[in-house]
């Protein structure tokens, strides 16, 4: 099953839209956004790790564990996540 | 004889008493006047461009003589075997845009004159819709001549009829404010929001442009429809004067909050974009920026006071979206570039980014750092990595990729709204509240995006896309305007 997700990554000038599995951990959520804009559109930063939140208008929630599968944060179609660099 | 002064005002605000129909029934108050405000008031209604149909005529046959000689001395020459392939990119896009919305724009004059509520409104309105017919006549047999240069030329004629996501945002617009509502609300949508408020935009800003380029047609071209667009872009103030006057402020305000958002999403495109990208640096007159501000926000704005409305309240908005809106769908667009019917220059060697710099401080450390990935891609053999493998979300309103700016500030986000079954996504709170004023209006567009996953484009891959937009069915779609020149620009500086 396809879950086409929104993906606001970091610096980005687009909001993406990027197809997962919701078996996906959020690591592997990330590096799949990653793919559409990290070398793309943002710089990569080779290194440093890519944490996942939901958005918010305050840009505050807390990242989801790496271990957490896209299902089990409960994350359904055209739902916009956040990915960015763990350091900023 | 008398003089027209003489007999003017009688035989235009002329009207007659219905014996055999109801007026309701003449006129239903869904096309025509949904706000139930007097006849009376509707018969003061007096605009201040008056012309007679002799007058009309002759004028109209003037102005038609001057656009077709200008283009035939122009054939005889070589110019456009000789033109920047970004000036060739502006025209593409814009007789794509813009040459069967003309069309469109004639079924709206002819609704106003069929049903305005007013005699005077009515006559204004005929011959704004020959303004219209003639438009598009012209636009459509300009471009033709150039067909057998590229196919992409002959989107003028085809894109209206297609389902390219550029398209289905011009039509999306359209459909809304000028083909779906009644005379009056209409009026004040697109005489006034549309015509009074940007259309200037392509008059002095493209035109002036084109005559720098030694585009005599096209500049000769928009001027010619820019005078008719002053005439009958008169209809939109008397309609709010009345509406004001009759305690319809409030309905009248939303109508013009709703249109000018709507087609400023556009123009910025249509005209924000080839103004500060696609025009080469040598012959550009003024940036997007500085024509907004003197040409659009001091004296539109001060016209709506006058007229008892307020500014949109969304004005802090629509300031920083000149500063930021066509920047962000330049990337999008040269990213995207096979999608589209025209060939985007990327517009960003060093050059042209230090003159965007001057005239969007701040342009380096935001859309700048767009642009170091893309050339750095460029200058080091990833040409595949300037193709982005996905598709942006679409807004469900102006049907414009979501889009912010990009770097430190990181402003692009969705603004959402569920509704029924169904999650809405939007480029701005303006976009979404324009959705909130009448969901029922709205709800059942699908973006590209939504058709992807809603079955009706299958498989729901790029190259299915691009098929359903019609790119390789009406020509090939778009590549860089000079095969990444720009780019190079820039190995070239590091080896001096």
């Amino acid at each position: 099953m396809v879950l086409p997700i929104l993906s606001r990554f970091q610096e980005d000038a687009h909001v993406k839209v990027v197809e997962i599995e919701p078996g996906q951990t959020m690591a592997e959520v990330a590096a799949a956004c990653a793919y559409h804009s990290a070398g793309v559109h943002v710089a990569p930063r080779p290194g440093v790790t890519l944490r996942v939140r939901p958005t918010t208008d305050g840009d505050d929630a807390e990242p989801w564990p790496p271990e957490v599968t896209a299902e089990a944060a409960g994350i359904k179609v055209y739902d916009c996540i956040d990915v960015y660099f763990e350091d900023s | 004889m008398l003089g027209r002064s003489d007999w003017y005002d009688i035989a235009r605000d002329t009207n007659w008493t219905p014996s055999y129909v109801p007026r309701e029934e003449l006129f239903p108050p869904s096309m025509s006047d949904p706000y139930g405000i007097a006849l009376e008031e509707w018969e003061s209604f007096d605009e201040p461009y008056k012309v007679s149909y002799r007058e009309y005529v002759q004028t109209q046959r003037e102005k038609d003589s001057s656009a077709y000689s200008v283009k035939a001395a122009l054939a005889r020459s070589n110019f456009y075997d000789q033109a920047d392939e970004g000036w060739a990119s502006v025209l593409k896009l814009h007789y794509g845009a813009v040459a069967l919305t003309e069309y469109q724009a004639c079924q709206f004059q002819a609704r106003m004159a069929r049903f305005g509520p007013s005699p005077s409104m009515r006559n204004m309105s005929v011959y704004g819709m020959l303004d219209e017919m003639r438009h598009a006549q012209l636009q459509l047999y300009f471009p033709h001549e150039l067909v057998n240069r590229s196919r992409q030329y002959d989107w003028a004629h085809k894109a209206q009829h297609s389902k390219n996501w550029a398209v289905l945002g011009g039509r999306h617009a359209m459909d809304d404010i000028m083909m779906t509502r009644d005379a009056i609300t209409s009026s004040i949508m697109v005489s006034f929001a549309f015509e009074t408020g940007l259309t200037n935009l392509q008059m002095i800003g493209l035109s002036t442009d084109a005559a720098n380029m030694g585009d005599f047609t096209f500049s000769n071209l928009i001027t010619s429809i820019q005078s008719d667009e002053a005439r009958h872009a008169q209809l939109g103030t008397p309609t709010i004067e009345i509406m004001v006057r009759n305690g319809r402020k409030k309905e009248a305000q939303q109508a013009v909050d709703i249109a000018l958002w709507r087609v400023w999403r556009l123009f910025a495109i249509t005209v924000g974009i080839p103004m500060d990208y696609y025009i080469p640096l040598a012959q550009r007159h003024m940036s997007f920026k500085e024509f907004m501000h003197e040409w659009v926000i001091r004296q539109w704005d001060r016209q709506v006071r006058e007229l008892g409305l307020d500014t949109p309240w969304y004005w802090d908005r629509f300031l920083d979206d000149i500063e930021n809106h066509h920047h962000c769908q330049q990337g999008g667009i040269w990213s995207w570039r096979p999608t589209v019917w025209w060939n985007p220059p990327g517009g960003v060697g060093p050059k042209e980014r230090a003159w965007l710099e001057e005239k969007y401080p701040g342009w380096n450390d935001s859309y700048g750092r767009y642009w170091d990935v893309i050339t750095g891609n460029l200058l080091n053999g990833r040409e595949e990595k300037t193709h982005p493998e996905c598709i942006p979300i679409i807004c469900n309103m102006c049907q414009i990729p979501i889009s912010n700016r990009p770097g430190p500030a990181w402003k692009a986000r969705p603004y959402q709204r569920d509704h029924g079954d169904r999650r809405y996504n939007f480029c701005t709170d303006v976009c979404r509240w324009i959705f909130d004023t009448d969901p029922a209006r709205y709800k059942d567009h699908e973006t590209i995006v939504d058709r992807m996953y809603s079955g009706e484009i299958t498989p729901p891959t790029l190259d299915a896309v691009l098929t359903y937009m019609g790119i390789g069915v009406f020509s090939e779609g778009g590549k860089d305007a000079h095969d990444y020149a720009w780019a190079e620009e820039f190995r070239a500086q590091a080896a001096e």
